[in-house]
């Protein structure tokens, strides 16, 4: 799995919103929101790009790759 | 299936395997163990005494054939059920427990010292169903892509040991005179597929279960 730094963290409280809301949001679990915050999982281009609609931010601001 | 279904067929087999034992007994007490012993069936005359085992035997048939439709039946409407393809089935941790049953395998030597029946080492497999106390701590789980993911490298890893094992075995005693006899080879060999298969059930549920939730211990909210 390729390195890479996961902001969603940030981005989601500024958001105003929970890890149980944000995994509602985009269809997953809280636990893969979790392992996506903490950079140990690589999510897929739809995943990623629904994460990046729900926080309203860009994709490239929430998962910097080295 | 439902629980009132369940508790039918657990009574229902529970009964049969009274009347079973019933009819046994008598076989072996008044009937000379008519049908309880190996028999040749190109000279079998019927006597009344017979009846016992008969009704026995049917009673037994028409149950396993009643208990195949209900999980053939409970299967097809689990799969119409909307929740199938989201959720992972409703697995009881408990059923783990039946891997104890793997070791009714053990009675393959017995089985064939006796009348050399090898068939036993079969149950080797039900050591698979240890599996079940993994599948079912993860039971009407959520299957989202990482959950899909898991399952996929997980399974991947639990049949290249397997069939890693199979590869082995197979070059080890497809010589056929490895233990000084075939018969002991293909009883080895049959032994040796047996537990690596039961391996692959299980691994694929153990490793799905650490590639899941493995590290989640120190999980924060916010």
């Amino acid at each position: 799995m390729p390195d890479f730094t996961c902001k969603l963290k940030q981005y989601r409280q500024a958001r105003g919103l929970t890890q149980e809301q944000l995994a509602a949001l985009v269809g997953v679990r809280r636990e893969t929101i979790m392992r996506l915050e903490k950079a140990q999982y690589n999510p897929s281009l739809k995943l990623a790009v629904d994460i990046s609609r729900a926080v309203g931010s860009p994709i490239e601001d929430i998962f910097l790759f080295d | 299936m439902q629980r009132k279904t369940v508790r039918g067929f657990v009574a229902a087999g529970l009964g049969c395997t009274g009347l079973m034992a019933a009819a046994v007994w008598y076989s072996v007490t008044y009937n000379e163990s008519r049908l309880v012993e190996p028999m040749d069936f190109s000279t079998y005359v019927f006597r009344p005494q017979d009846l016992p085992m008969i009704l026995g035997i049917l009673a037994v048939a028409a149950y396993a054939l009643c208990l195949a439709a209900a999980v053939v039946r409970a299967a097809f409407r689990a799969r119409r059920d909307p929740d199938s393809a989201v959720y992972t089935r409703r697995v009881d941790p408990r059923l783990g427990w039946l891997g104890l049953l793997g070791f009714l395998g053990f009675g393959g030597f017995w089985t064939y010292s006796v009348d050399k029946s090898v068939f036993p080492f079969l149950f080797f497999l039900f050591f698979g169903f240890f599996g079940f106390f993994y599948e079912g701590r993860l039971s009407h789980t959520f299957m989202d892509e990482r959950f899909r993911e898991n399952r996929m490298r997980a399974q991947l890893s639990a049949s290249r040991i397997a069939l890693g094992i199979i590869f082995l075995v197979t070059v080890l005693l497809g010589r056929g005179r490895l233990l000084g006899n075939l018969e002991y080879t293909f009883i080895a060999y049959l032994a040796a597929v047996s537990l690596a298969l039961a391996l692959w059930l299980f691994l694929s549920e153990y490793l799905l279960y650490h590639y899941d939730r493995d590290g989640d211990g120190g999980e924060s909210e916010d």
